[in-house]
């Protein structure tokens, strides 16, 4: 039970590491085939990690629901949503409109999902100019440069700031493409050294955390 | 309690109402001010106009309706430059959300422009996998999209016609909202695939991507509302993000006179205090 456990998992993610990892520098045919079949299953087990995702979202509410935790209403709300849209898509055969007329599931999508998500993005701008208004003070050095190169930024940004300071739509290009580029591209490679470090550790059988359960 | 800490603990909802106003009046009332084209938005412009007719051009919509006020615009103007320029456009997304908006849109400009489905454009949808179905796609485009949105089969339809791969793509630009989304379009397609790539993403996205912009793996970036606006006025015809710019400016503004005013309460109350301290 062990091996099926522990030891094949680990012998499978180090083949299948090593093996792809190997197969993106052969061009080969024979390697190339090996690419197109893997992501084919990459895309079938994708498809079933949506189910999973969906059973286990289910599973969570019930239990929620079951034992009346407190908030056990919006799990309610939830349940009914995922229920009516998982019905509603299943009449329409999962399409938006058929033969030109919006069905159910079309309906759903484009009179609440639509408006919802794009109601809680717009909220964003509010409480971005709250927080701001509250915490972007000048309370030490760092957090002034901080704070003047925000405010260019924003008023490069527009038409009325490049309108008023022509000088600051170059300034903040200035910003965008030589500190930020710089600084981000510095964590992007430690932030690659630390994955490319990961995946041995993985691949050789040193971090097993993906594996769940108890620690041997 | 001073005039200072009264000012630096002012109700929120004064600040909500002064970002309402400053985002509807604009929009009621539009003053139209020049916008200026920056280089990254430019270069995705010039690539699309110097691309032959009937070149294959890929429009990956990897976002969903939270994002839809900023990379919409987007979407629209580039397919309505593509279009014009009658290019084949094969369309996608990543994202499963985005899934019913990205047809909507499609469908609209497609017909807006008065081009055919399987002649001159194509929507994929969507396929589970994330970064795995770029990857297929670079393998085999048909292996990943045996159908397009519509359930008609993808080998056979005209617009696809010499297309096995993502290696005959003229050109693809990714409008991502997160990931996946451009980076993973440059990481798992263009490196390997080898097409040129541009990128479009919402405003707070965009100064993560510009290291890809600076070393060219990204030919140009479409950066939030101002890039979409950029491109609207590129291609003359201008929509709802240039209409957008002028609250986009009120409301900066209305930030940066707050963040000055807290600042000048901040240091008074801080020089009140150590007044009183000495």
């Amino acid at each position: 039970m062990i091996f099926l456990r522990r030891q094949l998992p680990l012998l499978i993610t180090m083949i299948t590491g090593l093996l792809f990892a190997a197969q993106y520098y052969v061009p080969h045919p024979s390697s190339e085939r090996l690419l197109t079949s893997a992501t084919k299953w990459l895309q079938i087990i994708g498809g079933f990690a949506l189910v999973l995702g969906v059973t286990s979202l289910f599973h969570q509410h019930a239990v929620k629901i079951r034992r009346q935790e407190a908030g056990w209403g919006y799990s309610v709300v939830l349940y009914a949503g995922m229920v009516a849209t998982i019905a509603a898509g299943a009449l329409a055969w999962g399409k938006e409109s058929l033969d030109g007329t919006m069905t159910g599931f079309g309906w759903v999508y484009t009179f609440m999902m639509v408006p919802l998500q794009g109601t809680m993005f717009a909220i964003l701008a509010f409480f971005i100019a709250s927080a701001a208004y509250r915490s972007f003070r000048a309370r030490s050095r760092e957090a002034a440069v901080l704070l003047v190169a925000a405010v260019i930024v924003m008023m490069g940004r527009v038409p009325l700031g490049e309108y008023l300071i022509p000088v600051s739509g170059d300034l903040s290009q200035w910003i965008l493409n030589v500190l930020n580029a710089s600084v981000r591209r510095a964590i992007l490679i430690g932030v690659s050294l630390g994955a490319i470090a990961l995946s041995f550790k993985i691949i050789f059988g040193v971090e097993r955390s993906y594996l769940g359960g108890s620690k041997e | 309690m001073s005039l200072s800490e009264r000012m630096l603990k002012i109700d929120r909802r004064i600040i909500f109402l002064v970002i309402g106003l400053c985002t509807l009046l604009p929009l009621l009332y539009p003053v139209g001010l020049p916008i200026r084209i920056s280089p990254e938005v430019r270069s995705i412009y010039d690539y699309v106009e110097a691309l032959p007719e009937r070149s294959v051009f890929l429009l990956s919509i990897d976002f969903d309706p939270a994002s839809k006020p900023e990379l919409h615009p987007q979407a629209i103007a580039l397919l309505r430059h593509a279009f014009r320029k009658n290019l084949r456009v094969v369309a996608m997304t990543l994202w499963v959300s985005g899934t019913g908006m990205a047809d909507q849109l499609l469908t609209q400009v497609a017909h807006e422009m008065g081009k055919e489905n399987g002649k001159d454009y194509v929507f994929l949808g969507w396929s589970p996998g994330g970064p795995a179905v770029i990857i297929n796609m670079g393998q085999d485009l048909y292996t990943a999209f045996p159908s397009d949105y519509g359930g008609k089969a993808t080998k056979g339809l005209s617009v696809l016609e010499g297309v096995q791969s993502l290696k005959d793509v003229a050109y693809a630009i990714s409008l991502g909202a997160g990931n996946p989304g451009v980076e993973a379009w440059y990481v798992y397609g263009k490196d390997k695939y080898k097409f040129e790539l541009g990128g479009g993403c919402t405003g707070v996205m965009a100064p993560g991507l510009y290291p890809l912009l600076r070393s060219g793996q990204l030919n140009g970036l479409i950066g939030g509302l101002r890039g979409a606006a950029e491109y609207e006025s590129l291609i003359e015809q201008k929509g709802r993000a240039v209409a957008g710019m002028d609250a986009q400016s009120a409301t900066h503004f209305a930030i940066i006179v707050l963040v000055a005013i807290c600042n000048l309460f901040y240091f008074s109350l801080r020089q009140q205090q150590g007044r009183r301290h000495t």
